[in-house]
């Protein structure tokens, strides 16, 4: 009897600790600060004007901004830039509703085709209303013409990129050399030969290495001499000859590998990855299509990888060294409070009065330089000499018929369509030339219910 | 103040907070989207009124809108069925008084819990054509199993059979149903002479039909509204194949910044789904028994 009161007497108490121990968790949840309370809290210099700076990186480059941000504030003792990261396509919405509620960052960096839609709304400032005469020659001088392509709307300047992207090949010289391949391909049409002979299948007939994996339709269509826009007469371009010429070598060479063994096979592969299971690093592609991120990650995840990479080879009568490009650019809302502070930290960044200063961050961050400055300065010289497969996108950037993304307000659905489209042709579904078809129509569609509506395009 | 008025007000003051956050985050989005439905609005400019633009554009001259119609009707009309039917003959099943029926109860509930987005992520595996499961298990039949997610004539059945992984939730508000069955029932129906199967189709079937109907009801709004597995595996592809109406609205609203062009889609969805439903309830009169 006395030892199951004891025991009863225990099991009250075990109750009533736990139940007291859940309500002070429950309570110290409900006053714990917040994540901006906490900010202030942890302000390093409080005494500064905040910059509050959003930004779309996560993981491992989110160090690589947070390092930048830290040698902002270092560097001078006016303003302090608080980061914070917002990333996915959460990040557009978190700011056009903190722009819309009269509460957004004072400045964002962005890789997301908004500038026009934001731009047409009001929601940016031109950086012309905040460059010094001086600054905005410096810019129209130094920056590589992509860049000053990237972040233009309406002959106004709303985004200055801190990274710009190209493409290039990215090849195994062992598989060339087991092919019996001397030197990479000179033009696309070699490349697509070649990559036949680089093509490998197991016993049963399934792919076990793809000798060449293209860039999408849109990446590509520039080397054939198209494009989706034409930036000089502002006009979209979508049924260019070339781009439906395009189109059918892309079609022609996945006929010949086969969609559904293509598909089958990269489905079993880590596509995404932006890290070590890239599939190129295990050899499932002899010869692949892609940005020159990869470099940094190879050089981290691969360091024994032997690999080159080379410009994407043009097409007989295409146009050597053009392409496309997007980027990573900063933007000031015209509802910032502090755009002074801003602009501030953007020049410091970009690069564009400190080339030397900043090319420390391109390097860091495995970055394609914004000019020659960049490009020239010492360090950024031995991170291509340590990494001599970077060169071939250096001089990819620096090429004036690199393309952007029509700087229209319906990019996305542009966007949308052609991947469409192309999926389309490229599983023969539909022909190219009715692809390219369909795509103009479905996009003059809606550029038709954009002016019934009462849009400005 | 009487009484009867002070007591109303201090019911009023107790529910207030609800009623606030009714008022503030469902009715009052509610009218206004109903207003922007009417309007061009891309949420960074004013909204403008624009008449039935909207509504006239979506109706003659867009093809994904109609796709989109199309491929959720299609999956609806397939996906609810088949799960009332998984549903019920589970519970059926997990009726019987078996030792260790508990732990079987438990195991097929445990993955309606699971997070959508987690089972989604697995069966982006599972489904995989050259390193998934179902494949792998096909092969040992010699049988080389389909792209599921990136053949357009599989993906849609694709998320209809990963649909069914999710049943144990209305399993158990069968199982409920089933239990609720009175026992004379069955005890009248076998002194008629009633075998297992008349048991079934004249007895638990009928008296089931309430829970059956009430099932229907939630899978034809939830279907209509289907959207987290598409977008997390497909993206509305292969060739638009799963591109459902939740989804393309979504695209309108966030990624077109279309808000005028959503809102309408939106009620023209609502309108849909009180359409079905209120036919659903005008036939529950000829199929749904209530027993007493």
């Amino acid at each position: 009897m006395a030892g199951e009161r004891v025991s009863g007497n225990l099991k009250r108490w075990i109750r009533t600790i736990v139940a007291v121990a859940m309500a002070l968790a429950l309570v110290g949840l409900y006053f714990a600060p917040q994540r901006a309370t906490r900010e202030t809290a942890l302000r390093k210099y409080p005494n500064r004007i905040p910059v509050r700076f959003w930004h779309m990186w996560s993981a491992e480059w989110k160090d690589v901004v947070d390092h930048i941000v830290d040698q902002y504030n270092k560097s001078q003792d006016k303003y302090e830039v608080i980061a914070l990261s917002v990333p996915g396509t959460s990040g557009d919405t978190k700011f056009l509703l903190g722009a819309m509620g009269g509460d957004p960052p004072d400045v964002m960096a962005q890789w997301n085709p908004v500038i026009p839609t934001w731009a047409e709304g009001g929601l940016l400032t031109p950086y012309e209303e905040l460059m010094s005469p001086e600054e905005k020659a410096l810019f129209d001088r130094d920056a590589y013409p992509i860049v000053k392509r990237i972040g233009r709307y309406k002959d106004k300047t709303y985004g200055i990129p801190i990274g710009v992207n190209a493409n290039a090949v990215f090849y195994l010289p062992k598989a060339l050399r087991e092919a019996g391949i001397e030197q990479f391909p000179k033009t696309w049409e070699e490349l697509v030969t070649d990559s036949a002979k680089m093509t490998k299948y197991d016993s049963h007939g399934q792919l076990t290495r793809l000798g060449f994996l293209p860039g999408p339709w849109a990446v590509t269509m520039a080397l054939f001499g198209g494009g989706l826009y034409d930036f000089k007469s502002n006009q979209l371009t979508l049924d260019n000859p070339a781009n439906l010429r395009c189109l059918e070598s892309l079609v022609a060479l996945r006929q010949r590998d086969g969609y559904e063994q293509v598909q089958r096979f990269q489905s079993g592969l880590n596509t995404q990855s932006f890290a070590g299971g890239w599939p190129f690093i295990a050899g499932y592609y002899a010869a692949a299509v892609d940005g020159q991120w990869r470099v940094q990650q190879l050089a981290k995840y691969a360091p024994d990888l032997e690999y080159a990479t080379a410009p994407i080879p043009a097409p007989l009568g295409g146009a050597p060294g053009a392409g496309f490009s997007g980027g990573n650019f900063m933007v000031i809302p015209r509802s910032g409070k502090q755009k002074a502070g801003a602009w501030d930290f953007v020049k410091y960044w970009s690069g564009l009065t400190n080339p030397e200063r900043a090319a420390q961050f391109y390097v860091d961050g495995g970055w394609l330089p914004l000019s020659d400055k960049i490009a020239s300065a010492p360090i950024y010289k031995k991170y291509i000499h340590d990494h001599p497969q970077f060169q071939t996108f250096v001089d990819a950037v620096r090429s004036p018929d690199l393309t952007a993304q029509p700087p229209v307000a319906y990019q996305v659905f542009i966007n949308d369509k052609v991947t469409k489209v192309e999926d389309l042709a490229l599983r023969g579904e539909i022909s190219p030339k009715a692809a390219v078809q369909q795509l103009s129509e479905e996009v003059h569609r809606e550029i038709a219910r954009r002016k019934e509506l009462g849009y400005d395009e | 103040m009487n009484a009867r008025t002070r007591k109303d007000l201090t019911g009023y003051v107790f529910i207030a907070p609800w009623l606030l956050g009714f008022l503030t985050f469902t009715a009052w989005p509610f009218v206004r989207s109903a207003y922007l439905s009417f309007t061009r609005y891309d949420i960074v400019r004013p909204a403008r009124w624009i008449g039935a633009a909207n509504y006239r554009s979506l109706i003659t001259n867009d093809d994904t809108f109609r796709n989109a119609c199309w491929v959720t009707v299609k999956f609806a009309s397939v996906a609810v069925p088949l799960g009332i039917v998984a549903g019920v003959s589970l519970a059926l099943l997990l009726n019987a008084n078996v030792r260790g029926i508990t732990v079987y109860r438990t195991v097929f509930f445990l993955p309606s819990i699971v997070p959508t987005v987690a089972t989604t992520a697995i069966f982006m595996w599972i489904l995989n054509p050259k390193i998934g499961l179902v494949n792998g298990l096909l092969e040992k039949f010699g049988i080389v199993g389909p792209a599921w997610l990136t053949d357009p004539k599989w993906a849609l059945w694709s998320l209809v059979m990963m649909g069914l992984w999710g049943v144990g939730n209305s399993m158990v508000i069968y199982l409920a149903g089933l239990k609720d069955i009175p026992t004379y029932l069955y005890e009248a129906a076998i002194v008629d002479g009633a075998g297992a199967w008349t048991r079934l189709t004249r007895v638990t079937l009928p008296m089931l039909t309430p829970v059956i109907f009430f099932n229907l009801v939630m899978g034809v709004i939830g279907t209509f509204q289907y959207f987290t597995q598409a977008y997390i595996m497909t993206k509305g592809g292969p060739e638009d194949s799963t591109r459902f109406y939740a989804l393309y609205l979504f695209d309108r609203a966030w990624r077109y910044a279309d808000m005028g062009y959503a809102s309408a889609m939106a009620w023209i969805l609502f309108i849909a789904i009180m359409a079905v439903t209120g036919l659903l309830f005008k036939t529950q009169k000829k199929w749904v028994h209530y027993g007493g």
